[in-house]
């Protein structure tokens, strides 16, 4: 958007001119600079600033609105070049909703304008309107690319285009741009050479000078000194063009612009074309006009086939990659230059090297905190960070040009780092890149590697394992213990970047035990139960198992060409396994007790409303998994509750996390409990993506489900979570049936079954001393977790713990269960497989 | 003169190495292996899917020693890398003819 310049139009003595005046005035000298044959570019130049002045005037003379607004020129009027009797296109931006004294506003604007005799295209909109500019008509589109303020709040059409997809609106943009080309040349039987032409309309025109412009100031403002006539060709066009159309719009006195055989004569005298006769004058007038269309439609064609196409905010991609539209709008807002390497990937091309030495210059003049403004600057660099192809190579680019240190000075401290020390191949900073490199590779599987292909995608973040590894060798700056010295300096782009304190536990547990799993690995028995026990717990849980053991072998593989070696790799897969193993089927057997450390630390920080004793009371006999899943907060949080149960009762809220939602119920257990409870948010649509159950010895149940509400019923209601409540207890409490209120979903999700792969259900007795284990794998559905876990109960178990995962269509669970307080005889093995392989056949 | 080719898990490499420089015996080459012995490897259960893991991952340590430390360095080697589990290893030992220095051509003499 151009800004506004004003032009003085009062009179010398201060008295302020009449709208009226103002208009008469203006025609009057546009009307004499044409009768000379100068009204070209500059005059209507100065036209437009003075209809500018005028809008302005009434503006303000308006009654007042309730609310910022702005008014803005569009079109022809936006780019300067209005006629004498051209229409008058206006955007009217408002900052909220309209109400009866912005209608005032509006009417005690735009009427004056009417009475004046003025043909005014008016347009008014919001800045909250959430509907995208892509569904709006092509003239509109169009206009608004030469949007211009002119009186008002000069802000809201910003804040409005920032409410919509910019590519999505650009790329319609162009898309409408070329239709309407197409449409208007076949009008014209798409030939330029019309004996009695319409300037503005035929190929040639002024109508494709502006579709040629359009085109470069969306994708590419230098594509018209590019190719094409030449923008000395194009601006001698124009204004040529723009003399004949003022002198049409004068000779008749309205808007017309057919350059007929009689209006030839009286324009080529206007015009002072020389010549004896009229006729010599009008083969000369009309020479040149063939000549200057002559260039427009050659622009026009170049720049229809060699425009770059938009990918982004101010974006495009060319020939030679990604760039910036606008350089100077970018120049200042460094917290959209991610978006261009972003674009990049998403392209699969490189940022152009015009770009990439742009953003060298301009790079040093910035902190990081420019860098990552606002939350959703974090979220694109997250975004971003998400291994794929071309990840590496992006990265790469932004070292090399000193972004990515200007980013983050951490890793700028390991510029061409190196360390000697006879295995690592590499300088410490491209050792880094190539990790990123090594886990990007995992996303595009070989049959060699798919198991750990697999691990990657079913990471629910695993762009914290990207900025994890960003930041494992960091610390190597310094000559010691670089593992603390990386950790303390992720921690300070833990603040950069503002991230919440899970993902700030993730990357900093990473950093800090990079070494660990190659240490177990490749240096210990792995065969020794204790071992993997140990290492078990200090990962903790899968999530972690699965970051740590890619991190592990993305960091190894990038020591050196040869360094992960066949061997090593199947000596990591064997330490995952056998932790995975423990962490899911053994972690029943470890539950806290009292006076041990982990206890200690939770009273010791205690908030003031809890006592050490209920703090015992909860946590002892609970496995120490529990403390791992959940957040210091969150078990303060259950204590609240868990000391406030009554007999009977039940303790559940609903919470929004990310893109899903977490029901948590505290109660004591009864038989069906937890069916009941997944058959609920079931029978709500929920899909259960993960969860946690855990029952104490006491009967204390704590249940966690992570669901995605896919029929919204939560987000469109706003008692949604009351309601699913209510129905909750109800359920429990014997009051509401549930298998009614699921049957017709659940016949429903049969029919759709789709084939798939056959469920595996599997009964271990070995892995630990308390419970028996029972894994189910099957494909994802509605309503599995409600069937198995009912089954389960039917055959008089008990539920007492569940790890409940999601990955792609593949349903894992893991139930811990015991019938009268023991194992499972294995008759009652065999009796349970057989429930539950009817169950997932779908059998009754 | 004999080469030793002593087949260990892989967490034991330290310990021989350990044991053999205490008998000042530094020379060697280690190797990453995988293979089997009696045990033909074991049956691993991820995710509710056996996968037989025929192949296990060993290191092969090989030393050249003259025969009077040969039994000094068989016992060092059997008490470093000694379990007592199934697949702690084998040693194997060699007759070696002659052994010669690359860079000088020179003949080793025992």
């Amino acid at each position: 958007m151009n800004e506004p310049q004003s032009v003085s139009a009062e009179p010398r003595s201060g008295a302020v001119l009449s709208p009226k005046r103002r208009l008469a005035e203006a025609r009057t000298e546009l009307s004499l600079a044409t009768e000379r044959g100068e009204g070209g570019s500059q005059a209507l130049k100065q036209y437009s600033y003075r209809m500018d002045a005028m809008v302005e005037q009434l503006f303000n003379e308006a009654p007042r609105a309730s609310q910022s607004v702005g008014v803005w020129a569009l079109g022809g009027y936006g780019r300067r070049e209005l006629c004498l009797h051209s229409d008058i296109d206006l955007l009217v931006v408002f900052a909220g909703e309209i109400g009866p004294a912005d209608e005032r506003f509006l009417q005690g604007f735009l009427n004056p304008l009417w009475d004046l005799g003025l043909t005014v295209g008016h347009h008014i909109r919001e800045v909250g309107e959430s509907v995208g500019l892509d569904g709006d008509n092509a003239e509109f589109l169009l206009a608004l690319v030469d949007a211009r303020p002119i009186a008002g709040d000069a802000s809201g059409l910003e804040r409005f285009l920032e409410n919509t997809d910019a590519v999505a609106t650009a790329t319609h943009t162009l898309e409408q741009l070329r239709a309407l080309i197409t449409e208007r040349h076949a009008r014209f039987n798409g030939t330029l050479f019309q004996l009695e032409p319409d300037v503005k309309e035929a190929p040639g025109g002024l109508r494709d000078l502006f579709g040629a412009m359009t085109i470069a100031k969306l994708t590419d403002p230098a594509l018209l000194k590019q190719g094409g006539a030449g923008a000395r060709a194009l601006a001698d066009a124009e204004d040529f063009l723009l003399r004949v159309r003022s002198t049409l719009h004068l000779q008749l006195g309205r808007q017309h612009n057919i350059l007929g055989h009689e209006l030839q004569e009286r324009v080529a005298e206007s015009l002072r074309y020389p010549g004896t006769t009229p006729r010599q004058r009008v083969e000369r007038l009309m020479s040149d006009y063939f000549r200057h269309a002559r260039a427009i439609d050659r622009s026009l064609r170049w720049a229809l086939r060699a425009a770059p196409v938009p990918v982004g905010n101010n974006l495009v991609r060319g020939s030679d990659g990604v760039k910036f539209v606008d350089v100077r709008r970018a120049a200042d807002r460094p917290d959209t230059w991610l978006a261009a390497f972003q674009a990049a990937i998403d392209c699969g091309c490189a940022v152009s090297d015009e770009t990439l030495t742009w953003l060298e210059q301009h790079a040093e003049r910035f902190d990081p905190m420019d860098f990552f403004q606002q939350p959703w600057h974090r979220d694109d660099l997250l975004r971003f960070l998400r291994p794929r192809p071309g990840l590496y190579e992006r990265l790469s680019e932004m070292h090399d040009i000193g972004l990515l240190g200007q980013m983050f000075p951490e890793f700028r401290a390991i510029n061409c780092r190196v360390v000697r020390d006879f295995y690592h191949k590499y300088t410490v900073d491209e050792h880094t890149l190539l990790a990123i490199r090594n886990l990007e590779q995992l996303t595009t599987p070989v049959p060699e590697r798919r198991r750990l292909s697999g691990l990657l995608s079913e990471l629910a973040q695993p762009e914290l394992l990207v900025l994890a590894l960003l930041f494992h060798d960091v610390g190597k700056w310094r000559d010691d213990d670089h593992v603390s010295e990386s950790s303390r300096m992720a921690k300070r782009m833990f603040d950069t970047l503002g991230l919440d304190p899970e993902a700030r536990a993730t990357i900093e547990f990473l950093v800090e035990q990079h070494l660990s799993m190659s240490h177990v690995a490749f240096r210990r028995d792995t065969e020794d139960p204790e071992i993997v026990r140990h290492f078990a717990a200090l990962v903790g849980d899968e999530e972690r198992l699965k970051m740590l053991c890619l991190m592990t072998l993305a960091d190894v593989e990038a020591v050196g060409r040869d360094t992960l070696t066949p061997w090593k790799e199947e000596l990591l897969w064997g330490l995952y396994v056998d932790a995975y193993n423990h962490l899911t089927h053994a972690y029943g057997d470890e539950v806290i007790h009292r006076n041990e450390t982990a206890l200690a630390a939770v009273i010791d920080g205690r908030p003031a409303d809890l006592d050490a004793s209920d703090i015992e009371a909860f946590l002892e006999g609970l496995p120490r998994r529990y403390l791992q899943l959940f957040s210091r907060d969150a078990v303060y949080r259950h204590i609240r509750h868990a000391r406030d149960l009554r007999p009977g009762a039940i303790e559940a809220w609903i919470e929004r996390q990310g893109v899903g939602w977490e029901l948590t119920v505290l109660t004591r257990d009864q038989p069906f409990l937890f069916s009941n409870i997944s058959g609920v948010l079931s029978s709500f649509g929920a899909d259960i993506l993960r969860g946690y159950a855990f029952t104490k010895s006491d009967g204390l149940v704590v249940d966690m489900f992570h669901f995605i509400d896919q029929e919204r019923f939560l987000e469109l209601n706003e008692s949604g979570d009351g309601q699913l409540l209510s129905v909750l207890e109800n359920v429990v409490s014997g009051r509401v049936d549930l298998a009614e209120r699921l049957r017709r979903r659940e016949e429903g999700a049969f029919r759709q079954r789709m084939p798939g792969t056959p469920p595996v259900v599997r009964c271990d007795n070995e892995s630990s001393r308390r419970y028996t284990i029972v894994e189910i794998f099957a494909d994802n559905e509605i309503g599995l977790l409600y069937r198995m876990s009912r089954a389960m109960s039917e055959s008089g178990c008990d539920v007492d713990l569940v790890l409940i995962a999601t990955e792609g269509r593949r349903a894992i669970d893991v139930f811990h269960l015991t019938r009268n307080g023991t194992k499972l005889s294995p008759p009652q093995h065999s009796e349970l497989i057989a429930n539950l392989q009817g169950v997932l056949e779908g059998r009754p | 003169m004999k080469l030793i080719k002593s087949i260990v898990r892989p967490n034991k490499v330290d310990d021989v190495k350990n044991a053999l420089e205490k008998l000042h015996i530094s020379g060697m080459t280690v190797t990453e292996v995988r293979g089997h012995g009696k045990q033909k490897g074991h049956t691993a259960i991820y995710r509710g899917q056996e996968y037989n893991v025929s192949l296990l991952p060993k290191m092969e340590i090989e030393i050249v020693v003259p025969d009077s430390m040969v039994e000094d360095a068989i016992k060092a080697i059997i008490e470093a890398a000694r379990t007592g589990e199934i697949g702690d290893g084998r040693v194997f030992v060699l007759p070696v003819d002659e052994t010669y220095k690359i860079r000088t051509g020179e003949k080793d003499v025992f």
